[in-house]
């Protein structure tokens, strides 16, 4: 196929080196740029992100490649030839185009299943795009790894269940709640896991906001940001009577709300469901209160245990991934197979001479009244005109395959007559 | 025809019941999807055939035991459909097929029978009678369903086990939701029955009430749902309770059923 994919990753490459990399231009000089320019390749494609780069080329001979490329990226990130060796990974043909389904599908991801790596792909495409430097063949190559991570996303549950602490949360409030919209959340102390789950909230339906706090000015200037409530601290009492979702991460030494708070809390609003999340250690609530009746207490352990079972869960389901993407990686190298020129001729050829034949079909009635001799020359005048029609297409498209350029054409061809089409 | 109907509908009722018992084993919303459909054709299918028997024997298909019970599973496929399109609560459908299909075969038993109607039964205050008593009875089945839902599906969530077979149930809030309805609708809808019936028995048997064993039953079910509905509206019982309570009282009640009509002899059973 002469494609050839170079890279490093999480996986391959330590922080340090690959933070020196996605230096995206240098004398601002598009990578895509500098790629294109080395002679032998044809097309590129360079993915960036701060888990990966990832450079993609169709070149005339993609072993001859490789070490232009190497050199391409070396001087990106002053690597030593020693760490080239030990971060780089190259991959041909087949296996590269693995390889670039498996990252647009999120398995390679560091998180795998994370949904931002195929937005990042699409980015890196349309700017290859705009800079016109993918053709034929990579342009087939990313358009097939699109496809191929939406089946991967649709056939299995690589991207279902939470894999973070706040996502679990807003899981479970679902599972209690349904949906959340017109739900009321409680923030005791401020913290950064909590702030993030109030935001996740919020993004999926939760429209109130009320926030405590030991020190007052604090929860007033959290409020700000949030467009929440503040209640004093002592009178947690009535947040609770207020609140369905409560996330807890005070520094308190012992417990913040204890089981007869929230006992009395449930009795004054009527024994609708509360959800209480206690993400603090040393722990804010009293364990006890998860024993009563339509009080459903988590505390970070129980979070993080729902979160590792999903990760674990993630990791099977990439084992059917995996299956997609090799069924979708063949797929597209039959695809690279019909890219021959006797092979594309080959079924012009029929192509022609089956609707000449059809369209002879369909006359026999008005040939019916001629001559068997006139009828004869009727088909050679059909089938000459169509062979002087094609005599030159197929001229110009040998001519190009001795000059070792005729991908693009018999591409077109393929396309403008249908010929992959049944 | 409309034996040819209802055996068709029997058959996709069986099909629905495995889809959805194939979803809750393969853990996939799919079969759930497909079980869903296939519930709704037979349902179709279902009210075609009471359509039909309707006017072949010239009554509305609910005055005979079996009639009843073929009528009783096609209020509950209804009542759940209908909930479906509302809470999009397919697994539900796992507790209601199996407990429809049940009924369409027991009912299936006496099949085209011909049956001559009693003089008691041929009254036009019957087919209501039956209708509202049969369809608030069906709805306190379905609360009883979506009440053993949520009890399985909070045990799931009290005890930190929200694995996959848990993703599968709705939430508890739709749960709930159900299991208020249900009982919200099926208690004045049973009332009224029960009412009807009372005015009918005066005309065909001279009094309102004779204490006899099914009556007696049917009051014991009244006022059990009455109070569950007075916790639930007036105390504000949610939850839990309310649904460890509406299993409870549904469960006493069918016993209590069973027993009445092994030991007892009743003028309140036809044919």
């Amino acid at each position: 196929m002469n494609i050839v994919l170079i890279g490093m990753n999480h996986k391959t490459a330590p922080l340090e080196i690959r933070e020196r990399l996605p230096l995206s231009s240098r004398n601002n000089v598009h990578p895509l740029l500098e790629m294109i320019k080395i002679p032998q390749i044809k097309e590129a494609f360079y993915l960036s992100t701060c888990n990966r780069v990832e450079a993609l080329a169709s070149a005339v001979d993609a072993k001859a490649v490789v070490e232009r490329l190497k050199e391409f990226i070396f001087p990106h990130g002053d690597l030593t030839s020693e760490e080239m060796a030990r971060c780089l990974y190259v991959y041909f043909d087949h296996e590269a185009v693995r390889h670039l389904f498996r990252v647009a599908s999120s398995i390679d991801s560091l998180v795998m299943g994370e949904p931002q790596i195929l937005g990042q792909v699409k980015e890196a495409y349309r700017q290859a795009a705009e800079l016109r430097t993918t053709g034929v063949i990579l342009n087939r190559v990313v358009h097939h790894a699109f496809r191929v991570a939406k089946r991967v996303r649709t056939e299995t549950e690589i991207a279902s269940n939470a894999v973070s602490v706040s996502f679990a949360a807003v899981e479970l409030a679902k599972k209690i709640f349904g949906a959340l919209k017109g739900k009321t959340v409680l923030l005791i102390g401020a913290g950064e896991m909590s702030e993030l789950a109030a935001r996740h909230l919020i993004k999926y339906g939760v429209d109130r906001i009320l926030i405590a706090n030991r020190t007052y000015t604090r929860a007033l200037e959290m409020a700000r940001d949030f467009h929440a409530g503040v209640i004093e601290f002592d009178r947690l009492g009535e947040g609770l009577r207020d609140a369905d979702i409560v996330i807890s991460s005070t520094g308190a030494p012992g417990y913040v709300i204890n089981a007869e708070m929230v006992a009395a809390a449930l009795h004054r609003r009527k024994s609708r469901l509360l959800f209480l999340i206690d993400i603090a250690v040393p722990r804010d609530i009293d364990p006890a209160a998860g024993n009563i009746d339509n009080v459903y207490l988590y505390n970070i352990d129980n979070l993080q245990e729902i979160v590792d079972e999903n990760l674990n869960n993630r990791r099977r389901e990439a084992e059917k991934a995996e299956a997609i993407i090799e069924e979708e990686a063949l797929k597209y190298r039959e695809w690279f197979g019909t890219l021959k020129v006797v092979p594309t001729i080959v079924s012009l050829r029929e192509k022609v001479e089956g609707i000449i034949t059809g369209e002879l079909g369909r006359s026999l009635s008005w040939m019916r009244n001629l001559s068997p001799e006139q009828r004869k020359n009727v088909e050679i005048l059909a089938s000459s005109i169509l062979n002087k029609v094609l005599h030159d297409p197929i001229a110009a498209l040998k001519e190009e395959s001795q000059n070792g350029g005729a991908l693009p054409y018999i591409a077109a061809l393929r396309r403008l007559f249908r010929l992959d089409d049944g | 025809m409309d034996i040819l109907f209802y055996k068709v509908a029997l058959i996709i009722y069986l099909l629905s019941t495995v889809g959805y018992i194939t979803s809750l084993l393969v853990r996939r919303v799919l079969a759930a999807r497909v079980a869903t459909w296939f519930l709704f054709t037979a349902f179709t299918i279902h009210s075609v055939s009471l359509v039909l028997c309707s006017i072949k024997t010239g009554h509305s298909p609910v005055i005979g035991f079996h009639e009843t019970l073929s009528f009783f599973a096609w209020v509950m496929t209804a009542t759940y459909l209908a909930l479906q399109l509302k809470t999009k609560t397919r697994v539900l459908g796992a507790f209601v097929s199996p407990v429809v299909f049940l009924l369409v075969i027991v009912a299936s038993i006496r099949l085209g029978g011909d049956v001559s109607l009693p003089t008691v039964l041929q009254g036009s205050l019957v087919p209501p009678h039956v209708i509202l008593s049969v369809t608030g009875e069906a709805l306190f089945v379905l609360a009883s369903c979506a009440g053993m839902m949520y009890l399985i599906q909070e045990n799931f969530i009290k005890n930190k086990k929200v694995k996959s077979f848990s993703r599968l149930l709705p939430s508890l809030r739709d749960l709930d939701k159900i299991n208020h309805l249900c009982l919200l609708w099926g208690f004045p809808l049973l009332t009224m029955g029960i009412l009807v019936g009372a005015i009918w028995a005066r005309t065909a048997w001279g009094s309102h009430w004779q204490w006899d064993p099914k009556q007696v039953w049917t009051l014991l079910a009244w006022t059990s749902y009455a109070i569950l509905l007075h916790q639930r509206l007036a105390i504000g019982w949610k939850g839990h309770k309310a649904a460890f309570l509406s299993i409870g009282v549904f469960s006493f009640l069918l016993v209590s059923f069973i027993i009445a009509s092994m030991f007892f002899t009743t003028v309140h059973s036809f044919i």
